[in-house]
């Protein structure tokens, strides 16, 4: 107790605050435009810290990641088109509200869901950061692919009508990402020799074409043909969630939290993985969970909070073991480490003080993150009154502005509009938008990890069956399959049954 | 269809058009200078540092932009294809010979002139304390056994440090099954007990051999010092003549003005002189060794050289 009021009198100074508000800032921009990432947020304040003390520059790279998480959310409702990969489940209903007239509601909803998450995901870190580390050491390659085959089998519910088609986008979005060099050999793979395409498709460009394009071409076309929605300037209210409405959805957060929590301690894993399972448990405990994706604010409490408690689970390993699991805690790492501050478990041992600083700064940043975007709401949401076309055509430009920015690379603009056009096709075949993310968001990791497995074992099948994470996840994957296919097959029956009875089949 | 294509047009040009500006060679640096970099972890921390230094040395802003991937082929390819301005250069380290014999990209080291060297970094052997080898010799006699392979998590396949393991083994006489890591997700895998050891940079196992559940049983260059790593040499503690550490410096594609050259060159010898850069890097387990140009440009030679009969031997060099 006593280290913590320390680093609460350590955190209180105008220093720490201004860095803290500083970090959330700038990684809510970063979060809030498609293709700015809060990595590359924490590159570009990481040298900013180089001359701070240890106490704002831990603010700065704390509130700059979460803030990047955050910001996220607000341009995956307003616009439809994700901010961070991580926001990408947050898109499907979260962009519904906001087209409802619902927008600052969602993202409201949004950011409170994220402050509870990051809290809840702090909390189980205080209690259980060494506990926790160990099970994320329980996975290793084999695991982290029965993880991801688990997350690929929620496709049979993202899929809404057609299963086939649902199977349709989530092979595509796994091969989109195939292309370029593969990940452990490097072989070429459908570069037809061209050098560009070594560097194959990167998850956000894609991601950001396929939002993007095909919501232009719509509201393009609706105002060539005066179909366009008018959009009454009085009519974009601002709604804040009360605390009623937001502790009606306690188990949806608790249980997102938890899992959100367990995904970022697992080094490989990350926000976007977890946003999407959580968005599928959701779903799976709705009463309606027809009326998922189509606006349902379960359906944005439930990716927000994991993705943020993704950030406390991230801390896990990186504080525990001083193992950072994505790129984003890979650069706060090298911060950490350049201000003389060596995470592992003896930092636990030898500078508890150093570890309730960084709780503190933690905490900081999420109430920051949180007032600063509740009052930003009144603000993002006049981006609405622009008439859909002429909206649409900015986000265009922001998002090709985006796309080049992540690899200061042409190729990736060019990929942004032929990934686009290709998504606006897909939509005309009512290919579900919702399996080719997740194609594209578990692919690499599908890869890369099952080829690990298989190097380690020397091509033996059995390591995916020789651990107690590994047998659990793909059970449950199967169970999914299962009850998917009986239930397919079922109301298959039930069709037939009634076609004898009477009414001619079509 | 008509209306995206106005739109997406004069986008592409503007973009274009921005790159296509450049300065010449006189009055450099009258913009930013663009330092790619090619991996993440301490290449990337170091790298953002010595940047820093450079911008305050150099009086324009030296933008560290990482290009990763292809075990550094990406970021290679790019400054390769770039103008030979001195605005584009790249963070470098052995990974130009690697990638090369590889068959990852299809020019070698003569490709870009070199800069300076910054510095070191020194690959280590670690394995679990638990596991009861307390030198070499005990994991050789261990990996010699019938029946076993030992598996050895290194960077990535045909990574510097998958070519470090393998020369070390092959002189143990050691059949070794490697796996590939990234994201610092290596000791991990050790910690787990999922791999036998690892081949990775003092600063990724520090904290777990100072914990005392990890043990360096090797480094492997014979001279170069790591500050606080009490372990013998590979060389004296039974793989008789290894000596290999990688090194990191700058390099700008061939054909680079030498007056541009000289600059970058003396801005990064007056980073690395700094106390700001000194004193952070050796929190990152990097060692400074600063070395001009010219003398460079030879350490580049002799490695090429011996990394790619090193791979060779190996089997690691992709056959044309």
């Amino acid at each position: 107790m006593d280290v913590i009021v320390t680093a609460l009198a350590h955190a209180a100074t105008w220093q720490v605050l201004a860095a803290t508000l500083f970090g959330s800032a700038v990684g809510l921009i970063f979060g809030a435009i498609p293709g700015l990432t809060y990595s590359m947020a924490l590159a570009m304040v990481l040298p900013i810290t180089f001359g701070m003390g240890n106490e704002p520059a831990i603010a700065v790279m704390l509130s700059t990641y979460i803030g990047g998480m955050t910001g996220g959310a607000i341009s995956a409702i307003l616009i439809g088109v994700p901010g961070t990969p991580s926001a990408a489940a947050t898109v499907l209903d979260g962009h519904m509200l906001a087209r409802n007239n619902k927008a600052s509601l969602a993202i409201g909803v949004a950011t409170v869901s994220a402050g509870i998450g990051g809290i809840l995901s702090l909390v189980i870190m205080l209690v259980a950061v060494q506990a926790l580390a160990r099970v994320a050491l329980a996975f290793g390659p084999a695991e982290i692919t029965a993880l991801v085959i688990f997350g690929l089998s929620t496709i049979c519910g993202l899929a809404e009508k057609s299963l086939v088609r649902g199977m349709i986008g989530g092979v595509l979005g796994l091969m989109v990402m195939s292309i370029g060099q593969d990940p452990l050999d490097g072989i070429p793979r459908f570069t037809f020799g061209n050098t560009t395409m070594l560097q194959g498709v990167d998850l956000l460009v894609a991601m950001i074409g396929l939002f993007a394009v095909p919501h232009a071409i719509a509201a393009l076309s609706a105002w060539k043909s005066g179909r366009e929605a008018k959009v009454e300037a009085a009519a974009v209210n601002v709604e804040l969630p009360n605390i009623k409405l937001i502790l009606a959805h306690w188990w949806n957060l608790l249980r997102s939290s938890l899992i959100g929590t367990v995904i970022g301690a697992i080094p490989g894993t990350g926000g976007p993985i977890a946003a999407f399972l959580a968005y599928d448990q959701a779903r799976r405990f709705h009463p309606h969970p027809e009326r998922m994706g189509k606006g349902d604010l379960a359906g944005v409490i439930a990716p927000e909070t994991a993705n943020h408690a993704v950030t406390g689970g991230a801390m896990i390993p990186l504080l525990g073991l001083g193992i950072p699991g994505d790129p984003a805690t890979a650069i706060i790492l090298g911060g950490l480490l350049i201000h003389g501050i060596q995470p592992g478990p003896l930092l636990f041992v030898e500078k508890p003080a150093v570890i309730a600083n960084i709780y503190v700064l933690f905490l900081f940043a999420y109430v920051a993150v949180v007032i600063m975007q509740l009052y930003g709401v009144r603000l993002f949401v006049h981006a609405l009154r622009v008439p859909a076309h002429l909206l649409s055509v900015g986000i265009l430009v922001m998002c090709a502005l985006g796309s080049f920015a992540i690899r200061n690379t042409l190729f990736d603009v060019v990929v942004m509009m032929v990934i686009g056009l290709a998504g606006y096709l897909l939509l005309r075949a009512r290919i579900p938008v919702a399996p080719i993310l997740l194609g594209l968001v578990l692919g690499p990791t599908l890869e890369r990890e099952s080829r690990t497995a298989l190097i380690m074992s020397e091509g033996h099948l059995s390591i995916f069956y020789s651990s107690w994470p590994a047998l659990l996840f793909f059970g449950l994957a199967l169970l999914i399959i299962g009850g998917h296919v009986v239930g397919n097959l079922r109301a298959n029956a039930r069709a037939r049954e009634r076609g004898k009875a009477g009414v001619p089949a079509a | 269809m008509r209306t995206l294509k106005t739109v997406a047009a004069p986008l592409l040009a503007s973009v274009l058009a921005g790159m296509a500006f450049s300065a010449q060679a006189a009055g450099f640096p009258d913009k930013p200078v663009e330092m790619t970099v090619l991996f993440g972890g301490s290449a990337q921390t170091v790298g953002q540092v010595l940047a820093d230094q450079m911008s305050k040395k150099l009086g324009s802003p030296v933008v560290a932009v990482a290009r990763k991937g292809g075990g550094g082929a990406i970021g290679y390819t790019y400054v390769h294809d770039t103008k030979p301005d001195g605005y584009n250069i790249v963070w470098n380290s052995n990974s130009i010979s690697t990638t090369h014999y590889s068959g990852h990209v299809p020019f070698d080291y003569k490709a870009f002139t070199p800069i300076a060297r910054i510095g070191m970094e020194v690959p280590v052997l670690a394995v679990r304390s638990a596991s009861g080898w307390k030198s070499l010799k005990d994991m050789q006699a261990a990996g010699k056994k019938a029946g076993t392979k030992l598996k050895i998590a290194v960077g990535g396949l045909g990574s510097f440090t998958h070519i470090v393991a393998a020369a070390l083994f092959d002189r143990l006489g050691v059949t070794v099954n490697y796996i590939p890591g990234g994201q610092g997700r290596e000791v991990a895998e050790l910690l787990a007990g999922r791999v036998d050891g690892v081949l990775r940079f003092p600063s990724e196992v520090a904290p777990h051999v100072k914990a005392g559940t990890l043990t360096v049983l090797c480094v492997t260059t014979k001279e170069v010092k790591v500050e606080g790593l009490d372990a013998p040499t590979c060389d004296q503690a039974g793989a008789t003549g290894l000596d290999l550490s990688m090194w990191r410096g700058l390099a700008a594609p061939a054909g680079t003005p030498p007056d541009v050259v000289a600059k970058l060159q003396n801005a990064a010898k007056e980073a690395v002189a700094s106390p700001e850069f000194q004193k952070a890097v050796q929190n990152v387990g990097f060692v400074p060794a600063y070395l001009p140009a010219d003398g460079f440009g030879k350490v580049i030679a002799e490695d090429d050289k011996e990394i790619g009969s090193l791979m060779q031997k190996i089997g690691l060099e992709k056959k044309k």
